[in-house]
């Protein structure tokens, strides 16, 4: 009887893409979530600072423009107004693709990857069951 | 007739789709990356390069969903069609053969022919394995897309939830999902139904020197003849 003869790919091909496409997005995963550990970290201290020039420095730049626009001032002095909560120690970071999530004792920080390395796309985040979570800061 | 002539007429199933394959997974890659940066774009995030887009969980998933599901066709069509017949399809073999058949029929063992494959000659695992392992392969690189699938569906799902400020999930619920499981069985359904009409159209429809196809004046009723 016939088998469509047309799908016949190389097997080896076929099995070295497969593997391929099995771990892609896994590589480096490590020092991703490093990187955004640190970049969390330095917001933290920012924000306890008082900070509000280097706060808006870490910020994706969706975050920033909606900030400014929500609270009808510059980004320097409506990050520092915003009050966001003390985040305290850093517990776990999960990364998936371009995205991150820091969660601290205190707080929760949504990151985003950009071409100068990660940037914070919203904080201040409550978790809500089986919706977004609440964040006082956040991109539109 | 050159040797190159002649490789590219007698290869030519092979190497036109293996070509038109290649074609469309750039295709796809092309139109998957935009689709994905719309979306980025759109939620103020950066969008992704071309050698981003193809180390991506979302392409990745999308690539390994429908070979999950061609392999699975392959593999059940390949198992299924020992056991089960059509009537008057050249994709059934003919209604009084159902099953493993016998060594003779099979060219196995003692009636194993001086062109036969040497595992084809041989008893025990290894002729239990070769007799089985055109089937085995399909199942191999099924379970294999599938898991890649998983993995890399897992990934780009947690993506989206934190693109949207929502928490990720595990492996393990993730293939508990609807969203893992949306993307198998929408693809299952197709390869499924595809299986099922080439079955029963090939028993009335003809197509002219396939070999998928009856000989065109073949009866209806004529079970395991290609043209």
């Amino acid at each position: 009887m016939g088998v469509r003869a047309g799908r016949r790919v190389s097997r080896s091909a076929v099995l070295a893409m497969v593997l391929v496409a099995g771990t892609a997005g896994c590589g480096q995963l490590s020092g991703r979530e490093d990187a955004a550990s640190a970049v969390v970290n330095r917001f933290e201290q920012d924000a306890a600072r008082g900070d509000g020039a280097a706060m808006c420095a870490a910020l994706a730049p969706g975050t920033r423009e909606e900030l400014e626009d929500q609270e009808e001032s510059d980004c320097e002095q409506a990050v520092t107004g915003l009050g966001l909560p003390d985040g305290g120690t850093l517990r776990r970071v999960d990364v998936f693709g371009q995205q991150a999530r820091a969660v601290l004792q205190g707080d929760t920080v949504f990151l985003s990857a950009f071409p100068g390395g990660w940037k914070v796309t919203a904080a201040g985040c409550e978790p809500r069951p089986g919706m977004p979570y609440r964040c006082d800061l956040k991109g539109d | 007739m050159s040797a190159a002539t002649r490789f590219l007429r007698n290869d030519s199933l092979t190497l036109a789709f293996g070509t038109a394959f290649l074609l469309a997974l750039v295709g796809q890659a092309a139109a998957g990356r935009a689709d994905l940066n719309n979306q980025l774009v759109a939620a103020g995030l950066q969008p992704l390069g071309v050698a981003g887009y193809l180390a991506s969980s979302e392409f990745a998933v999308d690539v390994t969903e429908n070979w999950q599901s061609e392999y699975l066709q392959f593999f059940l069509y390949i198992f299924g069609t020992v056991w089960l017949l059509q009537r008057g399809s050249p994709e059934s073999k003919s209604l009084d053969r159902a099953g493993t058949e016998s060594e003779r029929e099979q060219k196995i063992g003692p009636h194993a022919t001086g062109e036969s494959p040497a595992w084809a000659r041989t008893r025990g695992v290894r002729l239990v394995v070769y007799s089985r392992s055109l089937g085995l392969v399909m199942a191999l690189f099924f379970l294999g897309s599938w898991a890649s699938q998983s993995i890399t569906g897992w990934s780009a799902y947690n993506a989206d939830q934190l693109r949207d400020l929502q928490a990720p999930v595990a492996w393990g619920q993730y293939v508990l999902s609807a969203d893992f499981w949306n993307r198998t069985l929408q693809n299952w359904q197709s390869e499924l139904l595809a299986v099922a009409s080439m079955a029963i159209l090939s028993v009335y429809l003809r197509q002219r020197g396939s070999p998928e196809s009856k000989p065109v004046g073949a009866a209806h009723t004529s079970t395991g003849v290609e043209g």
